[in-house]
């Protein structure tokens, strides 16, 4: 037990800034001996900071080969190292959940030798909790860079949700902190999850993003995939190759904010490629915290820049939810993001030619692109507005949030903003508006602040 | 007319009953805590088992199942007040059917509505604070105190979830417990005398979770204000995490 207490510790203390840890996505009876999986997702705890506790988040090993500049775990790092045994890491996965800690096991790792190793290891804990101990909870892996096409496939038959992650956003910034990382082994194993996905009809997409569109026809199939002959056995062998399961609640990555010098647009046509190329379900951002001395990398005294991952996970919810393009977020040439005003308010401020806009005329899409209005009330002003006018004073009651969307809208022909309909003039209240709302919701401590608003950027309502 | 009753589900539907045939009802409280009022003269309503399946099938019937669950879940809840709103809601919904659950401007169905959400908002609570103890005989054990009555809410989660472990969730409020095995579930009074002994290696495991919970949170990040709205300071005292010593 002390040596399991010990490994814990250490492995993890270095899986906490993995920031990805929702469960939902995935909704299961109890079909094996223990366990389902709750489609909302449960939080069991919070943590000091602030942040949700759904699943075991922990390392499988720490002892890497490589050598990531920004990584705590990186081989040149003078640090305390740990490898869990496979039946090790099942057992604890099972006794958590047992007594109601967790709702499942987010498996993480190192490259402990090579990657191959590495991950016959993880899929050997990983089939012990579901086979030895009928675990039938929430499993999320983490896949390595490189692993073989086999062990990926084998991997994804016991997982929930698999991940890759693509950690920089272009491959100079990859180059440079992650040397032993090469693109390819990051999106050759993105691209065999999609394509098994695509064979077994079950992709899902971002968000709303391609709804309505047929995701799971062969022609988003990526590229011709070689098949290896031990899958192919494989799938042969196993009695029910069709009906068990491969990732049910799909893919997803993770790209570090603020260590190399990219802007936010650089960062968010990534992820639009990613959304289009692999659509994946989503993309997590985590904001750099300086863990390791490096002369490359922002000095270990600067704070995380936590209200850029907020504005940047708000950009990424207008993509995947609003029907964005990063073109549009970004057409006045800027690189980056404003920092003051959320970024459907800085869109419709640049495009206030196509506002105000009539609520009791306007298409759905075009609903969605007010500042305030979300896609439940847009869809409820449809709704409504096909049985009678929809009335000023009907809007917060659809869950509008009125005292931003008045100076973008018309209700019934009257305008309710009350200053002129100038950029300006609009800019001005709504950040009247919002450092006052700010002020009085929290202290003038940075730390509050931006933590808050990043729980609300987790929350299911997002950006409205 | 003021009304005493035994404090059973049943016991209220006789007291409905009454009300629509005996005479109206002014309040309707609980046996023992009631002060009498010098208004209203009051009447002891015995339980019928007769009367209550009447204005059961009344309600599934004339209003719908859906209501009747409602106003269980809301029966639940400690507001004291919850006799009367379940009694206006259900005279509400014989004049207005099924509707009745859409009038949301009413402040009749508004009492109910936000009573129940209390109730509902503290079951998703149990289902993530409950935290069992591995007991001698591998039963799982968990102590909760919640401010409604809701433990019988959390059964069908749980058997689901432990197929096969038999369960107790002890409210040690009420002094009563949920005890489950393999889907099969009732309710029981149970008290601090019998709960089961406790396997050897739990102090481990919650030794090991503790530490685990004290490690994941980033220092950097610390906000202990956040952590508090999720996570109610009154709940607090069963949990492993923050208490063990
Ligand atoms: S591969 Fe790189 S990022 Fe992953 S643990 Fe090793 S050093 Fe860290």
């Amino acid at each position: 037990m002390e040596a399991i207490m010990e490994k814990l510790k250490i492995l993890a203390d270095s899986a906490k800034y993995d920031v990805s840890c929702s469960t939902s996505g995935v909704g299961r009876r109890n079909n094996g001996r223990i366990g389902n999986a709750h489609a909302a997702g449960i939080c069991h705890s919070w943590s000091a900071d602030g942040r949700c506790i759904s699943l075991l988040k922990v390392l499988f090993t720490n002892k890497c080969a490589y050598d990531c500049e920004y990584c705590i775990n990186r081989r040149s790092n003078d640090f305390p190292r740990a490898s869990f045994e496979p039946d090790e890491i099942a057992r604890l996965t099972i006794e958590f959940y047992r007594r109601n800690y967790i709702e499942g096991l987010f498996l993480s790792s190192a490259v402990e030798k090579s990657p191959d190793y590495t991950a016959e290891r993880i899929l050997e804990a990983l089939r012990l909790l579901r086979y030895k101990y009928g675990f039938a909870g929430y499993i999320h892996a983490k896949i390595i860079p490189g692993v073989s096409q086999e062990i990926l496939h084998q991997i994804g038959l016991v997982a929930d949700r698999l991940s890759v992650n693509i950690e920089m956003p272009n491959s100079e910034s990859l180059a440079l902190f992650a040397p032993q990382k090469k693109p390819k082994q990051i999106f050759a194993p993105m691209r065999q999850i999609t394509n098994t996905l695509i064979e077994r009809n079950s992709l899902v997409g971002p968000g709303t993003m391609f709804k309505g569109k047929d995701i799971n026809s062969p022609e988003n199939y990526l590229g011709v995939q070689q098949i290896s002959s031990e899958t192919k056995s494989f799938r042969a062998l196993s009695t029910n190759a069709g009906r068990e399961t491969f990732a049910p609640a799909g893919q997803t990555t993770q790209m570090i904010i603020g260590a190399g010098g990219e802007s936010d647009k650089n960062i968010l046509t990534t992820s639009e490629n990613l959304y289009h190329a692999f659509k994946m379900k989503r993309v997590y951002y985590s904001a750099y915290i300086p863990v390791v001395k490096s002369d490359i990398l922002p000095d270990i005294s600067t704070a995380p820049p936590l209200a850029r991952e907020h504005r940047i996970y708000q950009a990424d919810w207008l993509l995947r939810f609003y029907g964005f393009s990063v073109g549009e977020l970004f057409n006045s040439g800027d690189e980056n993001l404003d920092p003051d005003l959320d970024p459907k308010v800085t869109w419709a401020l640049r495009n206030l030619d196509k506002f105000p806009i009539e609520v009791n005329k306007a298409p759905y899409e075009m609903l969605l692109r007010i500042p305030g209005v979300g896609a439940v009330s847009a869809k409820r002003i449809v709704r409504q507005r096909r049985v009678s006018a929809v009335k000023f004073d009907d809007l917060k009651k659809m869950g509008v949030v009125v005292k931003r969307a008045k100076y973008f809208i018309t209700c019934v022909g009257r305008y309710y903003g009350e200053r002129r309909f100038e950029p300006d003039t609009i800019k001005n209240s709504i950040l009247q508006m919002e450092n006052g709302l700010q002020l009085s919701m929290f202290d003038n401590n940075w730390k509050a602040l931006e933590a808050g608003a990043r729980q609300e950027k987790l929350s299911a309502a997002g950006v409205i | 007319m003021d009304y005493l009753y035994d404090g059973t589900f049943e016991g209220l539907l006789t007291c409905v009953h009454h009300h629509y045939y005996t005479e109206k009802a002014d309040g309707i409280f609980t046996k023992g805590v009631y002060q009498p009022s010098l208004l209203n003269g009051y009447m002891e309503v015995e339980t019928d088992e007769m009367k209550a399946t009447t204005v059961y099938e009344a309600i599934e019937k004339k209003i719908s199942t859906y209501d009747l669950r409602r106003i269980y879940r809301v029966f639940l809840s400690s507001d004291s007040d919850k006799e009367m709103k379940i009694l206006r809601y259900l005279v509400l919904g014989f004049r207005k059917g099924s509707a009745v659950s859409m009038l949301h401007g009413d402040p009749v169905v508004y009492d109910i509505e936000s009573l129940e959400k209390k109730v509902g908002r503290e079951k998703e609570r149990m289902l993530q604070f409950v935290r069992f103890s591995v007991m001698a005989n591998d039963v799982l054990y968990a102590r909760i105190e919640p401010d409604h009555d809701v433990v019988e809410l959390t059964a069908h989660h749980f058997c689901d979830r432990y197929r096969n472990d038999p369960f107790i969730i002890h409210d040690v409020k009420r002094n009563k417990a949920l005890v489950a095995f393999q889907g099969q579930w009732y309710i029981s009074h149970f008290e601090d005398r019998d709960i089961p002994d406790v396997s050897a290696d739990e102090k481990e495991y919650r030794r090991l979770w503790k530490n685990y919970f004290d490690n994941i949170a980033i220092k950097e990040r610390t906000n202990p204000r956040c952590q508090k709205n999720f996570m109610p300071v009154r709940y607090w005292k069963n949990l492993t995490e923050v208490n063990f010593s």
